[in-house]
């Protein structure tokens, strides 16, 4: 049990640097292209063309403004979701809880149209229930972790899932639309997200979501708090040496990981044209799998806030592109390539640290051989004595 | 005797087992641990290596045991030349060794230990086979553990005895044991002398690393002296006496020079000066009473010490490493919560606080391992600047924003006055050399202007020069009025530097005294746990 810190700090080797020695930002820009010549390949055995198919990714996803329009509606609540990841990293930890977190900000979300305000404060007050909810939610794996030792790791998991049923419970017998239950409660235009871009999914919220990154870089680096998170992090016995309490860091990086995946909740629910709602019949197709997409975000945005409002352009430009592919030419990709080409990325991601791995095994190798040798040397001696 | 020795009883009794020639060790850093050394290994035979810390013990029988290779030099058999490339096959031709960190699986049993250490990969774990010879071969030993229980459950000295068992399973004709006594109670320690005798009477040689100049005594054919890497003595135990061994261990005394410290002389010319002779008068700082602290694995590591450093001296603690000074500096500068005892610093108690409380009281901590304690080494130099002093008034803007010109301006001036070399405030601390890492540490602590400075190892790893600038440092700020609490393995420095001096050895100060009341024998023995009584 004492040697769980040193376990966890090996799982968090590598996140903050990089192993080939390459630019982080090289790093990952390598690795996306890694993952879609992976996909090319996937897509060649099985019989399309993956030229075209890319190229119909492409323009359905940068190609005019309304291709941009929705790949920055897609990529907005990533960046909040992988905010919430990296911020618990850059602190020492691991969260995977974004899903359940974001999950109860959007269920606090909808709660604003249960009673009625002016337009831009019912607006506010729906994203401070949001961040309230994902920070509680967050919260409690972490004063786990800090008064009994519970693994983050093992408790954010098991919180996404009773997040996630508690929604669901929410959404289908609280917070129901008694007209049409399969969804809960429209939110009202009050408390709504204005569109940016008529005729797509693009809102406002997108200002939130980038405004929070640059809040959260300058909390990092320019904070003494930030200070203290990151030292924390990077070394937790310089940083107790430092005078610096590490149960506090702890505790602020995940109500600052929970507030942002609660608010990306709220960008769902609040700024999801046409429905603004969320359905709990079919079981959350809306949220289902930001959390962790979030978590694939921060990897490739390599736990930076400004890399990862990139690398969200990125994946929200793969997930609006992924549509066109599937309607493209005569011989359609289905959309679920874009999801094997999205792991094949973060695969990528961790092939530098297979690399470093090669010389062991190298060396393993030579050993082997030699102890072979050298018993086929002792046994002809004795043959011959 | 010989009918007791196995089948390779073929030697006559003054033929030698193994023999190292020549060996020279130089690690990749440029450290040379070991020079020419030569050591001859005879059956019936236990031989202590003695030395202190960085002499060269652990190397020489790493390379015996096949853990490293040597850089020149080779080991030989009487019957050729002989290579390990790894501890397996050094096990295979009949050494073993027990290292001091025990490779034990906790939740193992020692059967399942045992059988792990001998099977070839993807062989089958023969358990009730293994357990029946484990089983014979405790009646045969007298080495009792219980077989069934986690290792993990078991007492330090059972562990020990189930690393041994490991080893003796294999049939070894040289066992090497690293420090093996130092995590034992006294009984505990007899029963592996009484095991020890019992495998030299059967004709396996042992090698015992230690630095306690008793026991090395008490069971001991030959002893090899090991300073600097350099084999300084191989005498036969029955010749040597405490003083010939201490003397050996911590170096000459050259003629005519009472406190002659080849170091001190030619690099600290103001620690000699006049400075030492004079009766410090300052003010009490810190006190510390009878303080009791456990070690990271439970046991007693700090066994009660009492003492108190003034201002305007420096107080030193000397003593081979791991008798327990990193716990008591730990405990007195918040890293560690001690048993029982008090420590105040100008009457205000300090144990149990947070860091951050016992700085604020004015205490400077120099940590001994720099880069696990006092850097955070992907962060830059200015962000390793401010570590501990980053909620500095001066450095607090509003919001709780950090202000980064003032950091800045602060890191310059760091930079100027402790000559730290360095592209700028924004290079990473690990780009640093290890002598301007250790000036950024020093200065960001005496920065603080503190009351009391407990340094820590302060030039461990450090060229000569980057050395000397540190010490001269602490000597200034002694000179300056304030307290020093220095703690070194290094003998020669806490001589050079210390107006007073404490030996620690298994967490109790054997004396505390000035430094030239005691010449480097009666060091050596101290150290070595033999007290002044004994001594005169």
């Amino acid at each position: 049990m004492t040697e769980n810190p040193a376990r966890e700090s090996r799982l968090l080797r590598g996140v903050h640097r990089t192993v080939t020695g390459l630019h982080p930002a090289l790093e990952s820009i390598v690795a996306a292209i890694v993952g879609l010549l992976i996909g090319a390949v996937l897509m060649y055995i099985w019989g399309f063309d993956p030229w075209k198919a890319y190229w119909a990714l492409l323009r359905g996803a940068y190609g005019g403004s309304y291709e941009w329009a929705s790949s920055l509606a897609r990529a907005t609540p990533l960046i909040l979701t992988a905010l919430t990841f990296s911020i618990c990293v850059r602190a020492g930890m691991f969260n995977i809880g974004a899903e359940g977190q974001m999950m109860m900000g959007a269920m606090a979300a909808v709660c604003v149209a249960l009673f009625a305000a002016p337009t831009v404060l019912h607006l506010i007050i729906g994203l401070v229930f949001a961040a309230v909810a994902g920070a509680l939610w967050s919260v409690v794996p972490a004063i786990l972790k800090v008064s009994r030792g519970v693994s983050e790791v093992i408790s954010t998991i098991m919180f996404n899932w009773i997040g996630r049923w508690l929604a669901l419970y929410l959404a289908i017998y609280v917070i129901v639309d008694r007209m049409r239950p399969e969804k809960t409660l429209t939110v009202p235009v009050t408390a709504r997200f204005p569109i940016l871009v008529r005729g797509t999914d693009l809102s406002a919220s997108i200002f939130l979501a980038v405004g929070v990154a640059l809040v959260m870089y300058f909390l990092l680096w320019h904070t003494t708090m930030g200070y203290e998170v990151r030292a924390a992090g990077l070394n937790p016995t310089a940083a107790r040496y430092g005078g610096i309490r590490s149960k506090r860091t702890m505790i602020i990086s995940f109500l600052l990981g929970g507030i942002t995946a609660g608010l990306a909740g709220a960008t769902i629910a609040m700024g999801l044209p046409p429905s603004y709602a969320i359905f709990g019949g079919g079981a959350f197709p809306e949220l289902t799998n930001l959390g962790f997409d979030g978590m694939a975000v921060a990897m490739v945005g390599r736990n930076h806030p400004i890399g990862i409002l990139v690398a969200a352009l990125f994946f929200g430009g793969l997930n609006a592109g992924g549509r066109v592919m599937q309607f493209y030419g005569s011989n359609p990709v289905p959309l679920e390539m874009i999801r094997v080409v999205m792991g094949a990325i973060v695969l990528a991601m961790a092939i530098p640290e297979l690399i470093r791995l090669f010389p062991a095994i190298k060396n393993q190798g030579e050993r082997f051989f030699a102890v072979l040798r050298r018993r086929r040397e002792t046994r002809s001696k004795e043959g011959k004595a | 005797m010989n009918e007791n020795a196995g089948p390779e009883a073929r030697r006559d009794a003054d033929s030698y087992f193994l023999r190292a020639e020549g060996i020279t060790k130089i690690y990749s850093d440029g450290t040379v641990a070991l020079k020419k050394a030569t050591l001859e290994i005879h059956p019936h035979e236990i031989i202590g290596l003695l030395g202190e810390n960085g002499a060269g013990k652990t190397t020489l029988t790493k390379i015996l045991s096949g853990l490293l290779p040597p850089t020149r030099g080779r080991v030989v058999s009487p019957r050729g030349p002989v290579r390990f490339a790894s501890p397996r096959e050094a096990l295979d031709f009949g050494i073993g060794m027990v290292h001091q960190h025990f490779a034990l699986v906790g939740t193992f049993t020692a059967t399942e230990n045992v059988a792990l250490s001998h099977e070839k990969p993807f062989s089958l774990i023969r358990l009730a086979k293994t357990r029946e010879r484990l089983e014979a071969l405790m009646e045969e030993s007298g080495l009792r553990v219980p077989l069934d229980v986690p290792v993990e459950k078991l007492a330090v000295g059972e562990q020990q005895r189930v690393e041994i068992l490991k080893v003796l399973f294999r049939d070894v004709r040289l066992l090497i044991l690293d420090e093996p006594t130092s995590v034992l109670t006294p009984l505990e320690v007899d029963e592996l002398f009484a095991l020890l005798r019992k495998l030299k009477e059967k004709g396996t040689s042992v090698i015992l690393i230690t630095h306690k100049l008793k026991e090395v005594q008490s069971i001991t054919d030959r002893i090899v002296v090991l300073r600097h890497g350099e084999m300084v003595g191989d005498v036969r135990t029955a010749e040597a006496t405490t003083e010939r061994l201490a003397q050996l261990m911590v170096g000459k005394t050259l003629e005519g020079e009472p406190t002659a410290f080849e170091l001190s002389a030619e690099q600290l010319p103001r620690a000699l000066s006049a400075s030492r002779k004079k009766e410090f008068s300052g003010e009490g700082i810190l006190h510390v009473i009878d303080l009791v602290a456990r070690g990271n694995t439970r046991e007693i590591a700090v066994n009660g010490v009492t003492f108190d450093v003034h201002g305007g001296e420096i107080f030193g603690i000397a003593g081979v490493e791991g008798n327990g000074q990193s716990e008591l500096v730990e405990c007195l500068t918040g890293l560690r919560v001690p048993v029982s005892g008090t420590a105040t610093i100008r009457g205000t108690n300090i144990l149990g606080k947070d860091p951050r409380q016992i700085y604020r009281l004015g205490v400077a901590h120099v940590p001994e391992d720099r880069w696990r304690l006092g850097l955070v080494l992907p962060f830059t130099l200015a962000e390793n600047a401010i570590l501990g002093v980053h909620r500095w008034e001066e450095f607090q803007g509003p919001f709780g924003i950090l202000r980064r010109g003032k950091v800045n301006q602060h890191v310059r001036k760091l930079m100027d006055r402790f000559d730290i070399q360095a592209t700028g405030p924004n290079a990473p601390a690990k780009s640093l050399s290890g002598g301007n890492q250790q000036k950024l540490i020093v200065g960001r602590e005496l920065a603080k202007d503190p009351a009391i400075v407990v340094a820590s190892q302060p030039t461990r790893g450090l060229d000569i020069g980057a050395a000397k600038y540190i010490r001269d440092l602490l000597i200034e700020m002694r000179d300056n009025g304030r307290a020093i609490l220095l703690v070194s393995a290094d003998l020669d420095e806490v001589l050079a530097l210390a107006d007073r001096l404490a030996i620690m050895y298994e967490g109790r100060f054997m004396t505390s005294c000035r430094p030239d009341t005691l010449n480097r024998e009666q060091i050596g023995m101290l150290m070595g746990g033999v007290a002044c009584k004994e001594v005169a």
